[in-house]
């Protein structure tokens, strides 16, 4: 399936975009926009053929992130009161339906909130929300998405993970919205092989009941998560810089993902800043991809003009995640192959002289290594 | 046995309805069941409540069967009540069961692949409709797997440890093992992992009783082990035995193995993709 687009902050425009038509399905964002703005975009949207809309009511954090929220009928009133029983989220989840109908988007993803513990009860709720969004959805063309939060910590443990497919595999609902919560901080990759492990074993194992899932705020992982089997990868303009952490939060919201540029190069699966670009190019260590990524150019061009090109490295790393999650999906490349190929550039990297120093010193190719681990060791993941 | 205490309040039961009473047919640990026969000469299995003993289970069971209706089900005939010497005792009417029960049918050799797949066909579809109620019935074996008579459909029967999703569980968390019969649960059951019980736990169950019948061993036991091996297996979800995973090539039945897979997200998802799945194994 095509890459989808997770809508961000004044990035619907993206979408229709020259170079980024590859993705087949967006994101919705309640949280940046109003009722009326995300109607317009699902209306345009709709003249793309085959297009998929997903509405993600977006109550992760709805007492201290709102932005938008407010704007929305689904929003509840009582957030800060309410006691978030079982009655308050079939009332939610009511409200949520009768939004995206009115929408007319092509699917929604239940209501969810992200948890300060992740006990078997959170699932169970999940679940129990998503069963009454189905519900409120039976006989509408709107698609009902379960929504599933799990812990990155938590899916160390195989027991973990299969408690946790186990409980999410019982929804009625049969297509799964993935959101991996972690606590690394922004511009880190996920680098724990066991947590990585246990969330590809936990997509191999939806995937292969009958559920397909879409991982939510994707960055480069997206080739583990293909290579489990993910059946949709979403990310958004800002996932090359941030994902979807909790210290995300904690940023100041006017800093949007980050004045500096970043490339994203597939040779060492690593985002780099302008002047390590330079060095990597010099070296020869610049993929095929990035040669054929059309918005290459215009940021060689920037740079010896000492021009901006946040935005171009926004589109670079865009354009970067379909067209490798439309390779991934048809087979032309391996998450593997991926994986060794950046591995043994890194390796290069290390023993190259004089050496090739990062500007950024955790910039060195640290979880490229524990991803070919979590790759190699998945089959016996326990 | 233990002897039939009962006995005189299911005699004035019969004697109230005029139906002609013909003794103690089993016993369980809440109720007593005897054969009664109506003037027409339908025969019926009286079972009579004993009192005090765990009334919420009794209430869950009469409520499951009320809200079930399948060929492949035991139907509730009547749900009663009598003062006996001052004391009130429930009982239910049952059509009696005049073929016996799998376990009888189990004596006399081993299901052949055909049986098995028909017999398998016939208790998927009880499943399926019990889970379309919410229904686990916890307790699916040969022994409450009846023939209304010789050459009948199976009926599954006794669904007193049965667990109503929508309700709060009456299992205290606590416990080391949830209800169930060890040598046909589920690890979720034997290890009374709550969160993890659905109509799955009954797809695990159908699974050891067909392999059971057809093989004539549990999946999880090894060579030369006894019943308790292979119930320590489940519950440590240890992978099934070389022989089961043999026997299942051999017999060319991919569906049976994935029904007593260790964990429930590995079963087959919905009772409808089980049946479709079931049928294709012919």
């Amino acid at each position: 399936m095509p890459a989808f687009h997770q809508i961000g902050h004044n990035s619907e425009n993206l979408l229709s975009e020259k170079g980024l038509e590859r993705f087949g399905g967006a994101i919705l964002s309640p949280l940046n926009y109003g009722p009326s703005a995300v109607e317009a975009q699902i209306q345009s949207l709709k003249s793309r053929p085959g297009f998929v809309t997903i509405f993600d009511p977006h109550l992760y954090r709805p007492q201290s992130e709102r932005m938008c929220l407010p704007e929305w009928d689904y929003y509840p009133k009582d957030v800060e009161t309410a006691d978030l029983n079982e009655k308050w989220w079939a009332s939610i989840a009511e409200k949520v339906a009768s939004t995206a109908k009115k929408l007319e988007t092509g699917a929604v993803a239940s209501p969810a909130i992200v948890p300060k513990i992740f006990p078997d009860e959170f699932f169970l709720q999940l679940i129990a929300t998503g069963n009454r969004l189905e519900a409120a959805l039976r006989g509408s063309p709107v698609k009902p998405i379960q929504t599933i939060i799990a812990n990155m910590a938590d899916l160390a443990s195989q027991q973990r993970v299969m408690t946790i497919a186990s409980i999410v595999s019982r929804s009625r609902i049969s297509d799964c919205l993935l959101v991996f919560v972690n606590s690394i901080e922004p511009r880190r990759e996920l680098a724990d092989p066991e947590e990585l492990k246990g969330a590809m074993r936990l997509i191999q194992t939806l995937e292969s009941g009958g559920q397909t899932t879409t991982i939510a705020f994707s960055s480069s992982d997206m080739v583990l998560w293909k290579a489990a089997g993910a059946t949709n990868c979403a990310t958004g303009k800002f996932f090359n810089l941030r994902r979807f952490t909790i210290s995300r939060f904690d940023e100041p919201n006017d800093s949007g993902g980050g004045q500096l540029g970043y490339w994203f190069e597939e040779s060492l699966l690593a985002f780099l800043r302008q002047s390590d670009v330079l060095r990597v190019r010099e070296r020869g260590f610049v993929s095929s991809a990035s040669g054929e990524n059309p918005f290459v150019a215009p940021i060689l061009e920037a740079i010896p003009a000492k021009e901006p090109w946040v935005a171009l490295g926004w589109r670079q790393f865009l354009y970067w995640f379909a067209d490798a999650e439309y390779r991934l999906q048809k087979g032309t490349t391996t998450a593997g192959d991926l994986v060794a190929v950046a591995d043994r550039n890194w390796a290069e990297i290390e023993k190259s002289k004089p050496p090739l120093l990062m500007e950024e010193r955790q910039n060195d190719g640290g979880w490229v290594r524990q991803w070919y681990r979590a790759l190699v060791e998945l089959p016996n993941f326990r | 046995m233990a002897p039939y205490t009962l006995q005189p309040v299911a005699q004035a039961i019969c004697t109230a309805s005029k139906y002609t009473f013909g003794g103690g047919a089993g016993q369980g640990t809440f109720k007593e069941t005897y054969l009664a026969t109506k003037p027409d000469g339908t025969k019926l299995a009286l079972k009579v409540l004993r009192p005090g003993c765990s009334s919420a289970r009794s209430e869950r069971e009469v409520e499951a069967m009320k809200r079930c209706s399948h060929p492949n089900i035991i139907p509730l005939l009547e749900l009663a009540e009598i003062i006996h010497a001052g004391t009130k005792y429930g009982y239910l009417l049952e059509t009696f069961m005049a073929g016996g029960t799998l376990d009888d049918r189990l004596r006399k050799g081993r299901l052949t692949r055909n049986e098995m797949l028909t017999l398998g066909g016939e208790l998927i579809s009880a499943v399926s409709h019990i889970a379309d109620h919410e229904l686990v019935h916890r307790d699916i074996k040969p022994t409450n797997i009846m023939y209304p008579n010789a050459g009948a459909e199976a009926v599954v029967c006794d669904f007193g440890v049965v667990r109503d999703l929508r309700k709060e569980s009456i299992t205290d968390s606590f416990l080391l093992v949830g209800p169930g019969t060890p040598f046909f649960a589920a690890p979720e059951q034997l290890n009374n992992e709550k969160a993890l019980i659905d109509w799955r736990a009954d797809q695990f169950a159908i699974g050891v009783t067909l392999t059971v019948g057809h093989f004539g061993f549990h999946p999880y036991q090894g060579e030369g082990e006894d019943e308790n091996q292979a119930v320590s297996h489940v519950a440590a979800r240890k992978g099934p035995s070389d022989k089961f995973v043999r026997a299942i090539e051999a017999s060319r039945l991919p569906v049976l193995a994935k029904m007593v897979a260790l964990w429930p997200a590995e079963r087959v998802r919905t009772a409808y993709k089980l049946l479709e799945g079931w049928r294709k194994q012919n």
